[in-house]
């Protein structure tokens, strides 16, 4: 019996990993090539998630979960996989600000992009300037998605932008800002090259600026 | 091992004590016995003539009659404390009992606003019919009264059996009914049984209540008492509903409304005993006050909530069922006002224990009828019923273990236990809770323009169960029956 695609998609929109680790591991012994796995099952499982959940039809904790459960499904065939489909999706540096100590919104934006297939490495709260610096020259992301949710701590997101600068990094990353107080308008005036106004949207921004640019 | 513990399955609100109740009763039974009530029906007054009571009067149809406390008190003994009703869709739905609260709209507006020129005019039996349809739609409504009057019957004198087959049509329900007078109920009375399959069937498993009113202060006239006669001749079940307006028909306090509001209802609950003991008699009153600036019987005030609430407390200590008050609003349209007022006087009545709350969707004082009004509504029931369910405090509610588990800095929202908890949440339908953004980009609609959406979009789609074609021939026939009688 071999493992079909839609099946591997339906566990991601279920969120079901244990069914969705069986049949992306029985696919890799039958010779499903991993590229495969990924486009035709688990990026479309995803896709499929993101169009439910535009219209109500689902909901943050199972979007959250089917995130996870593709992240984790995906890792069994990530280091097989051929450089087009790993750079489909690419590696994310995440972050908030210092003197900001608000979790949530930046775990969630991760969580979300790692359900899009990103690798998404999260430095944590309260993060000097600095800090940021040396995370995108460690991981060469993608992505650096900055984090504020206070008016107050908001204006550092302009100065890791100008720390970038400073590196003569600034050119090697796109930068994603989002959080309450945050607008288009504000992240025009620091630099940054995507605003997501929320967790859904920015997975599809962030698509739309690397597909405008390339 | 705990001991002792008292828990809240349900927020508590009480708005008077027992003392102060038994002072109000005390009062109304003095009223009573002082003062009495004046009654137009011959029938009522040879049953008090027979009985303990004093009746004084200068004709066979109209007297004063004093009842003293002991019959009160008799009489009082003998109503049930539940009645369950059964709409047409076969379900024993809507369970009227104490602290169990059940929603539905008013009746009988003379005016809506037309949904396409905007502009106000009478209501028709096709309007009636799209209030029916939305009610059947919504799952907040337990139970239907006409919204609108049929203003378009061939007579006025009819325009009760019109107006329960605009209902019946479009609406699967349990119903409140008024009617014009006796004639009129035994019709719908007979409408119904036709439904239920019987006379029997209906006491057991009845579709409707039946609305009467007496006026305030102290008199019921002819028809109403007609109404009650018939109602406890059948075991129909009734509501004798007092809407007395402190500072005009009733004292300018609220103590001194609820007094003469009691007192109108127990002679009620004499004469329903003298006519025949048992009948499922339920308690009502829409207790509010006449606006001093405007000269308007008000259906937002604040003191409607709260004596319609303290009515309810009396109510309860009398083991009869209250009939209440909410959702309406003395504003025009469904604006801000309406908004404020519906979800004030919602919430009380709610909160109260009432066992039926009816008016939902009521404008403008009581006289205009609006569609939008019903379906905004529905959202404030939802929250209501959110309210109402309390809080939790099992093990498994107050998570110990699990923030234990999380610790500083985490986050819940990827657990099962969030997960499987937070579906217990009200889940609106109209609020808008999208960050900026998104509401621009869907168009910047307000609650009102989501409120006509949803409005249109009901009357569009949904579809009421269809009456039996053989069964609707029937209904018709007693219907067109009574309008040869009347012609």
């Amino acid at each position: 019996m071999t493992v079909e695609m839609k099946s591997i998609t339906d566990s991601i929109v279920k969120g079901d990993l244990e069914e969705a680790k069986k049949l992306v591991e029985q696919a890799v012994e039958e010779g499903v090539s991993p590229d495969e796995i990924v486009t035709q099952g688990l990026i479309v499982g995803m896709e499929t998630v993101g169009e439910k959940w535009k219209c109500d039809e689902m909901f943050l904790p199972e979007v959250l979960r089917s995130a996870s459960t593709m992240s984790k499904a995906m890792d069994i065939v990530r280091k097989d996989l051929s450089d087009t489909v790993t750079n489909m999706a690419g590696t994310m540096v995440i972050g908030t600000v210092e003197g900001d100590l608000h979790d949530i919104g930046k775990d969630l934006a991760g969580m979300i992009f790692e359900g899009a297939g990103y690798k998404v490495v999260n430095i944590g709260i309260d993060q000097p300037n600095e800090k940021f610096v040396e995370a995108v020259k460690e991981h060469k992301p993608d992505l650096l998605g900055i984090s504020a949710l206070l008016t107050t701590t908001m204006p550092r997101m302009g100065e890791v932008i100008n720390s970038l600068k400073e590196a003569g990094i600034r050119d090697e990353v796109a930068v994603i800002i989002g959080g309450a107080p945050v607008t288009q308008e504000f992240a025009d005036s620091i630099g940054a090259d995507i605003y997501a106004p929320n967790a859904r949207s920015g997975v599809d921004r962030a698509q739309a600026y690397f597909k405008n640019i390339a | 091992m705990k001991m002792n513990q008292f828990v809240n399955t349900t927020p508590q609100f009480r708005v008077l004590s027992d003392d102060q109740i038994e002072r109000i009763y005390f009062s109304a039974l003095e009223v009573l016995e002082r003062v009495g009530a004046e009654i137009y029906n011959e029938e009522a007054l040879d049953l008090f003539r027979a009985s303990d009571a004093v009746v004084v009067g200068d004709s066979e149809a109209r007297g004063r009659v004093r009842v003293p406390p002991s019959m009160v008190e008799e009489a009082l003994n003998f109503y049930p404390s539940k009645i369950t009703l059964k709409g047409r869709n076969g379900e024993r739905s809507l369970f009227i009992q104490k602290d169990s609260a059940g929603f539905g709209t008013g009746s009988d507006l003379p005016f809506c606003y037309d949904r396409e020129t905007g502009e106000r005019r009478r209501t028709g039996y096709k309007d009636i019919g799209m209030a029916a349809k939305l009610v059947d739609a919504l799952p907040n409504y337990d139970f239907f009264m006409s919204h609108g009057i049929v203003g378009d019957a061939p007579n006025p004198q009819t325009y009760d059996r019109h107006q329960f087959m605009a209902m019946i049509e479009q609406c699967t329900k349990p119903m409140v009914l008024t009617s014009v007078d006796g004639e009129g109920l035994e019709d719908l009375w007979r409408m119904s049984c036709l439904i239920q399959g019987g006379e029997n069937e209906f006491r057991l498993n009845p579709m409707f209540v039946a609305y009467i009113e007496p006026i305030s202060p102290l008199k019921n006239d002819n028809s109403a008492v007609e109404k009650l006669l018939f109602a406890a001749e059948k075991g129909i079940p009734a509501m004798y509903t007092p809407c007395p307006s402190s500072g005009a028909t009733a004292p300018a306090t609220l103590a001194g409304m609820l007094v003469q509001s009691l007192a109108e209802t127990l002679l009620a609950v004499s004469l329903c005993h003298l006519k025949k003991p048992g009948m499922p008699l339920i308690m009502g009153g829409v207790t509010t006050l006449l606006d001093m600036r405007k000269s308007t019987y008000s259906y937002g005030a604040p003191e409607l909530a709260l004596a319609s609430a303290a009515n309810t407390d009396i109510s309860k200590w009398l083991n009869l069922l209250m009939f209440s008050t909410g959702g309406c609003t003395d504003a025009k349209v469904v604006d801000e006002q309406a908004a404020a007022e519906m979800t004030t006087n919602l919430f009380y009545a709610c909160l109260s224990g009432a066992s039926l709350i009816h008016d939902v969707g009521y404008i403008d004082s009581g006289t205009n009828a609006s569609l939008e009004s019903l379906v905004l509504n529905e959202e404030i029931m939802g929250m209501c019923r959110q309210f109402c369910k309390g809080i939790n405090t099992e093990e498994e509610y107050l998570a110990l273990d699990l923030i234990n588990e999380i610790g500083p800095g985490g986050e819940f929202v990827t657990t099962e236990h969030t997960f499987k908890h937070w579906k217990e949440w009200f889940l609106p339908q109209l609020q808008d809770r999208s960050d900026y953004e998104t509401w621009v980009n869907n168009g910047s609609k307000s609650m009102t323009d989501r409120i006509n959406e949803r409005t249109q979009h009901l009357l569009d789609t949904h579809e009421p169960e269809p009456l039996d074609e053989d069964l609707h021939k029937e209904l018709v026939e007693i219907m067109h029956r009574a309008d040869r009688r009347h012609s």
